[in-house]
C-alpha cells in the first residue's frame, strides 16, 4: 500500500514537477533571508540537485536528454542516419515477414482454446501402423460411446466441387460437415447460421451451403448474402451463412465452402466408381474432431476410446479388424493421413527461419561497422566530453540511445517490409495449391510487434553496446590531443572494422552459392528431357461429375469431347486419360503375373493411367511391341480385359522374355477390379514420372472403359505454327459449346503445366527464395565495403595529402585502396567458400541435376562478391585521389 | 549523491522526524530545533536540510503546507503523518537496539 502511494506521489511530481521546483526555490530562498550568514546555508545549486534526486526520476531526465541529443546528432548526418535504419529495416522487416508466415501456417492456434480440441483417429493396430478415415457409420458409434468425454464430436469430409459464381464452373475445395462441428469453435461464422440436424442427415440432399469469408468477400462482401443461392456441381444452393474472418476449421488451406454431410456433393467419392455412399461402414472418408468436456482429461479418456475400438471390432470383425481408435492433436496441414507432428511443425519453422536469421546477422554486423565508423569521425568530441567530466557509462549510455533509436526506427520501417515480405512470399506459395483454397490471414499480432522491438533492442544492445564500450575507452581520451597516439593507432578499430567485413562477405558468399545451387536446380529442371515431346501439346482438364453426371454419362461426355475436338482446325491428335507425367497427384497399382502364387510380393509398384485411344501417339512415346487400344475397350464389360505395360515394368515381371499376350492381375486390387486378370496387348517405352526422381518408374495403363475416374485430362497435339493462346481460347469456346454445364478445370500447354508442377515449383521457389536473401545480404555487404573504405579514406587524408603532394599519380593511390579493400574480401571469400561447400553438403538431398559441390556456383558467388566490394572501394579511393593537399595537411 | 552531512546516514531525517513530532514547523524553524537540542554540538550545513525534507515527503512521513511564519514571511510548514510517526518510533528502537547492542560490545569486551 504504502508502496502504492509513493509512486502516486513520484508520478505527481513528474506532472507537477515545475511548481514543486519552483516551492522548494521559494522555500530555501526564505530560510537564506533568515540566516545571519547565509553562505553557512550551503551550496543551493547542488542542494536543489539532491533534493531533486530524492524523487528518483534521473534516469528519466537522463533518458529524456540523451534521446534529443541523439536525435540532433543523428539529423545532423542524414546519410549515415539513412543508411542505418535500412540496413536494420531490411534485416528486421525480412525477419518478421518470414517469421509472420510461419506463425500463421505453423505455429499459431487456429481456434481458441486449442487445448480441447482433439482429433479422433482410426489407427491401423498392426506393426506397419498407418492410419485411415473414419465411416459414417462407425462415427456415429464413436459419438455415442463418448458422450461422457466429448462436449461435441463432429465428423467431416473434405472434396472438391465444382462452384460457379456466374462466370463459369471452377473447382474449388469444400467440406462436408455434421450438424454439430461449427459448434466446436467460439465465434466459426460472421453471420447466418450452422447447419440443423434435418440438413446433415445423411441422404437428406438439402442444397444449403457456409461459404469461407474469402469467398464472401469475391461476392461483393454483400451484407444480404444470406438467402441467395450460388451453384455448386451444378445444383443451386442457399447461402445460409459467411464463416468468420480467417476460419479455417481445424486445418489450413480451409476449404471454401461447407456444406452439410447430407447432399451428394459432400461425399468425397462423389466421382469415384462406383459411387460409394458414405451411409457404408466401409467407406472411411470422414475426419472426426472433437472437443472435450471441461471435467475430461486427455489421458482419462484414451482407454474408452481403445474399448469402443474392441467392441467395433467384435461387431464388424470384417470391416475394423486390426484398427482402434486414439486421440491427437488435429493436423494442421491438410492432406496428411496422420494426427500433426507438432516437433516436424516447429521443425520446419525452424528452418524456414535460418535464412532470414543469415540476413539479420549481416544487417546487424553491418550496423556495428556503421556505428564504429561513425564513433571514430566524432573521436574528438567524444574526448572533449570526456575531459569536461563526461563518466565512461555515461558517455557509452549516449551512444547507446542512439544505436537504440536507430533500431526503432530501423523496427518501424522494418514494419512495413515484412508486409511486403510476407506477402510476396504468400504469392509464390499460392501456385503449388491445385486449387483457390483459403489460407488464414497473416495478422499483425502481439507476437509480431513483440518480435519486432525485440529484435530491435536486439541489434541495438548487442551491436550497439560493443562500438560504443570501444570508443569511450582511454584511447578515446588521448585524441584530444588531436592526434592518434601510438596505442589509439594500435587499439584503433579499423581492424574490428574489417573483421566485421569479413563476416558480411563470407555470410554473402554463403547465401549467394545457396542461391546458385538453387537457380542451378530450377533451371535444370525446367529444361530436364520429361521423355516426350513438348511442342505443341495442349492439355484441357474436364471434371464431367461436377455437373451432376453419373459414370456412363460421363463416360459419354468425355469420348463425345475427344470427336468433338479432333475436329478442330489446326488439331492434329487428341487423346484422353487421367493424370499426366509429372503432375503432383497420381495413382498406382502393384502389378504381378496373373495366377502367381504370392502375388503381393511378387508385385512391381507402377504408376496407374487409364487412358483412350492414341494417348501414347499423342504424348509421342514409342510403341515397342503390340497395339494400341481399340474403340471396343473404350467402353465398360464389351471385351477382354486388356493392358498396356511400359518396357520396364514388362522386363522386371519376365526378365528376358516377352510379355506381350501375357496375364497381369492386381496383387492391391479392391472392389471390381479384384481377380481380374488383363491380359497385356501392347508395350511402350518408359517415362519418368517425377522430375524430383529423375530414374523412370514403371507404368501400367488400362483402357478407359475398364475403369472410370471423373477427372480427366484431354492431350491435344496441335499443328506446328498454331498460336498456342488463340486456340487454347477456341478450346475453351468449344467445350462450352459441347456442354455447357461440363467445368473446364484447366486449359494450359504441357510445357505450363510442367513448369507449375510441383517438382519444378520447390526448385524455383527455393532459388527465388534464396536468390531474395542473397541480393540483400550482398546489398548490405557492398554497404559495408563501402563504409569501411570511406572511414579509412578519411582517415588519412593526411597521408594522402602528403602522397599527392609529393607527386603520387592518382593511379597508384587507387590501386593501394583497391588492393587493401580486396584483401578483406579475399579473406572473407575464403571462408564464404568453406561455409558454402558446408551448406551445398547439407543441401545435396534438396538439389536436383545439381552437385553440393558446383564449380559454376563456387566460381560465380564469390566473383559476385569480389567485383561489387571492388566497385565500393573505387568510389572511396576515387575520393582519396581529389585530396587536396593544404587541406589535408591541415586536417589533423 | 549525498553528500558527508556530518551525521550518520539516515540520521538527519529521524532528526527531523523528531522534531516534527512535538510541533509542526518549518524549514528555519526545523534547522534552529536541532541546533539547539543538540546544544550546537550537531551542526548540520543547514541547506540539507532540505533534500532530506523532500525524502520525507516521498515517502509521506510528512506534510507540507504553506503558512505565515511569524516574522511575516511566506513558509513552508511541515506536519508529521501517521506513518511518518509509525516510521519514527521504528526507527528509534532500531536506533536503541543498536546503540544498546554497541553499549553491551563496549562495556564486556
Amino acid at each position: 500500500m504504502a508502496f502504492i502511494s509513493e509512486w502516486i506521489r513520484r508520478l505527481g511530481y513528474l506532472v507537477r514537477r515545475r511548481k514543486i521546483e519552483d516551492e522548494l526555490l521559494r522555500e530555501m530562498e526564505a530560510h537564506r533571508a533568515e540566516m545571519n550568514d547565509p553562505r553557512a546555508f550551503g551550496n543551493t545549486l547542488r542542494l536543489r540537485e539532491e533534493a531533486r534526486d530524492a524523487w528518483g526520476w534521473n534516469w528519466l531526465d537522463d533518458l529524456v536528454h540523451d534521446t534529443r541529443f541523439a536525435w540532433r546528432a543523428l539529423r545532423h548526418s542524414p546519410a549515415f542516419t539513412l543508411t542505418a535504419i535500412m540496413t536494420l529495416a531490411l534485416g528486421i522487416g525480412v525477419n518478421i515477414g518470414v517469421f509472420s508466415l510461419v506463425d500463421s501456417l505453423l505455429l499459431r492456434p487456429l481456434y481458441d482454446r486449442p487445448d480441447e480440441v482433439v482429433g479422433v483417429y482410426n489407427r491401423r493396430t498392426t506393426a506397419e501402423g498407418g492410419f485411415r478415415g473414419v465411416s459414417y457409420p462407425n462415427y456415429v458409434d464413436l459419438r455415442e460411446g463418448t458422450a461422457g468425454i466429448f462436449a461435441d464430436l463432429a465428423a467431416s469430409s473434405m472434396t472438391f466441387v465444382a462452384l460457379d459464381l456466374g462466370e463459369g464452373p471452377r473447382r474449388t475445395m469444400a467440406a462436408g460437415v455434421t450438424q454439430n462441428y461449427f459448434q466446436l469453435f467460439d465465434q466459426p461464422l460472421a453471420f447466418g447460421r450452422p447447419f440443423t440436424a434435418d440438413e446433415s442427415r445423411l441422404g437428406g440432399d438439402i442444397r444449403v451451403v457456409v461459404i469461407s469469408f474469402a469467398l464472401w468477400e469475391q461476392t461483393g462482401a454483400s451484407e444480404f448474402i444470406v438467402g441467395r443461392t450460388l451453384r455448386i456441381n451444378g445444383d443451386e444452393f442457399t447461402v445460409i451463412g459467411v464463416a468468420s474472418k480467417g476460419f479455417t476449421g481445424t486445418a489450413i488451406p480451409g476449404p471454401d465452402v461447407w456444406l452439410p454431410l447430407g447432399v451428394q456433393a459432400a461425399s468425397p467419392t462423389a466421382a469415384a466408381s462406383p459411387a460409394p455412399t458414405l451411409a457404408s461402414r466401409d467407406a472411411h472418408e470422414l475426419t472426426v474432431v472433437g472437443r472435450l468436456r471441461s471435467d475430461a482429461s486427455f489421458d482419462a479418456a484414451a482407454p474408452t476410446l481403445a474399448t469402443i475400438g474392441r467392441r467395433l471390432e467384435q461387431a464388424f470383425p470384417d470391416i475394423n479388424t486390426g484398427y482402434t481408435f486414439e486421440m491427437a492433436a488435429p493436423f494442421r496441414l491438410l492432406f496428411m493421413p496422420g494426427p500433426s507432428n507438432g516437433a516436424l511443425n516447429a521443425m520446419l519453422a525452424l528452418l524456414m527461419m535460418v535464412m532470414p536469421g543469415i540476413v539479420l546477422l549481416v544487417a546487424c554486423l553491418n550496423l556495428a561497422d556503421l556505428l564504429l565508423a561513425r564513433g571514430h569521425v566524432r573521436r574528438q568530441e567524444l574526448a572533449i566530453r570526456s575531459s569536461l567530466g563526461g563518466g565512461r557509462g555515461r558517455l557509452t549510455r549516449q551512444l547507446l540511445t542512439e544505436g537504440l533509436l536507430l533500431s526503432l526506427a530501423g523496427g518501424a520501417v522494418g514494419l512495413f517490409f515484412s508486409r511486403w515480405a510476407s506477402d510476396a512470399l504468400m504469392a509464390s506459395l499460392r501456385p503449388i495449391l491445385p486449387v483457390a483454397v483459403n489460407l488464414p490471414d497473416l495478422g499483425l499480432d502481439w507476437r509480431v510487434l513483440a518480435g519486432t522491438v525485440g529484435f530491435s533492442l536486439l541489434a541495438s544492445l548487442v551491436f550497439g553496446a560493443w562500438p560504443a564500450w570501444s570508443l569511450t575507452g582511454r584511447a578515446a581520451v588521448i585524441d584530444l590531443k588531436g592526434r592518434l597516439s601510438e596505442e589509439g593507432r594500435r587499439v584503433g578499430n579499423v581492424k574490428i572494422g574489417n573483421a566485421l567485413v569479413v563476416g558480411q562477405v563470407a555470410l554473402s558468399v554463403l547465401l549467394l552459392a545457396c542461391g546458385g545451387l538453387f537457380l542451378m536446380s530450377a533451371l535444370s529442371a525446367a529444361t530436364a528431357d520429361p521423355g516426350f515431346r513438348l511442342d505443341g501439346g495442349l492439355l484441357v482438364e474436364i471434371d464431367p461429375s461436377l455437373a451432376g453426371y453419373d459414370e456412363t454419362r460421363s463416360r459419354q461426355s468425355q469420348l463425345a469431347l475427344v470427336d468433338r475436338l479432333r475436329a478442330v482446325p489446326g488439331v492434329e491428335a487428341v487423346s484422353i486419360g487421367s493424370g499426366f507425367p509429372f503432375s503432383s497427384f497420381g495413382d498406382s497399382r502393384s502389378v504381378a503375373p496373373a495366377g502367381a502364387t504370392d502375388a503381393r510380393s511378387n508385385s512391381v509398384d507402377s504408376v496407374f493411367i487409364t487412358v483412350g485411344r492414341d494417348y501414347l501417339r499423342v504424348l509421342g512415346v514409342p510403341m515397342i511391341a503390340g497395339r494400341d487400344f481399340v474403340e471396343a475397350e473404350l467402353t465398360p464389360g464389351s471385351s477382354e480385359p486388356v493392358a498396356i505395360v511400359d518396357d520396364m515394368l514388362a522386363q522386371q515381371l519376365w526378365p528376358g522374355e516377352s510379355a506381350l499376350g501375357r496375364l497381369i492381375q492386381f496383387a492391391d486390387a479392391e472392389g471390381s477390379e479384384a481377380g481380374r486378370s488383363m491380359r497385356v496387348v501392347g508395350i511402350v517405352a518408359t517415362l519418368k514420372h517425377s522430375l524430383s526422381n529423375p530414374r523412370p518408374f514403371p507404368h501400367v495403363y488400362v483402357p478407359l472403359g475398364q475403369h472410370y475416374e471423373s477427372v480427366m485430362a484431354l492431350r491435344l497435339r496441335v499443328a506446328n505454327g498454331t498460336p498456342t493462346s488463340e486456340m487454347m481460347a477456341t478450346l475453351r469456346r468449344v467445350i462450352v459449346q459441347h456442354d455447357v454445364r461440363v467445368p473446364v478445370l484447366r486449359v494450359q500447354t504441357w510445357r505450363d503445366h510442367l513448369d507449375e508442377g510441383l517438382d519444378v515449383w520447390v526448385y524455383r521457389a527455393g532459388a527465388r527464395v534464396f536468390s531474395t536473401f542473397a541480393a540483400i545480404a550482398l546489398l548490405l555487404a557492398v554497404i559495408g565495403v563501402y563504409g569501411v573504405k570511406s572511414y579509412v579514406v578519411s582517415r588519412r587524408t593526411r597521408e594522402f595529402g602528403i602522397r599527392i603532394a609529393t607527386g603520387a599519380q592518382p593511379r597508384a593511390l587507387i590501386w593501394q585502396v583497391l588492393s587493401e579493400g580486396g584483401r578483406i574480401t579475399a579473406i572473407g571469400v575464403g571462408i564464404g567458400l568453406v561455409l558454402a561447400l558446408a551448406a551445398g553438403q547439407l543441401l545435396q538431398g534438396f538439389l536436383y541435376g545439381v552437385r553440393g559441390f558446383e564449380p559454376v556456383v563456387l566460381v560465380t558467388a564469390p566473383l559476385i562478391l569480389i567485383v561489387s566490394s571492388l566497385l565500393a572501394s573505387y568510389v572511396p579511393a576515387l575520393r582519396a585521389t581529389r585530396v587536396d593537399p593544404t587541406v589535408a595537411l591541415r586536417s589533423e | 549523491m549525498p553528500r558527508d552531512t556530518g551525521l550518520p546516514p539516515g540520521t538527519l531525517m529521524m532528526l527531523v522526524l523528531r522534531v516534527l513530532l512535538r510541533q509542526p514547523l518549518h524549514g528555519y524553524a526545523i534547522a534552529q530545533r536541532i541546533r539547539q537540542l543538540s546544544s550546537d554540538e550537531l551542526s548540520v550545513e543547514e541547506g540539507s536540510l532540505y533534500p532530506a525534507l523532500q525524502k520525507l515527503l516521498v515517502k509521506g512521513w510528512v506534510k507540507a503546507t504553506w503558512c505565515q511564519s511569524d516574522s511575516g514571511r511566506q513558509v513552508r510548514e511541515y506536519r508529521l503523518t501517521a506513518s511518518g510517526r509509525q516510521q519514527l518510533e521504528a526507527e528509534i528502537g532500531e536506533y536503541r537496539r543498536m546503540t544498546g547492542a554497541i553499549d553491551v560490545l563496549l562495556k564486556e569486551a
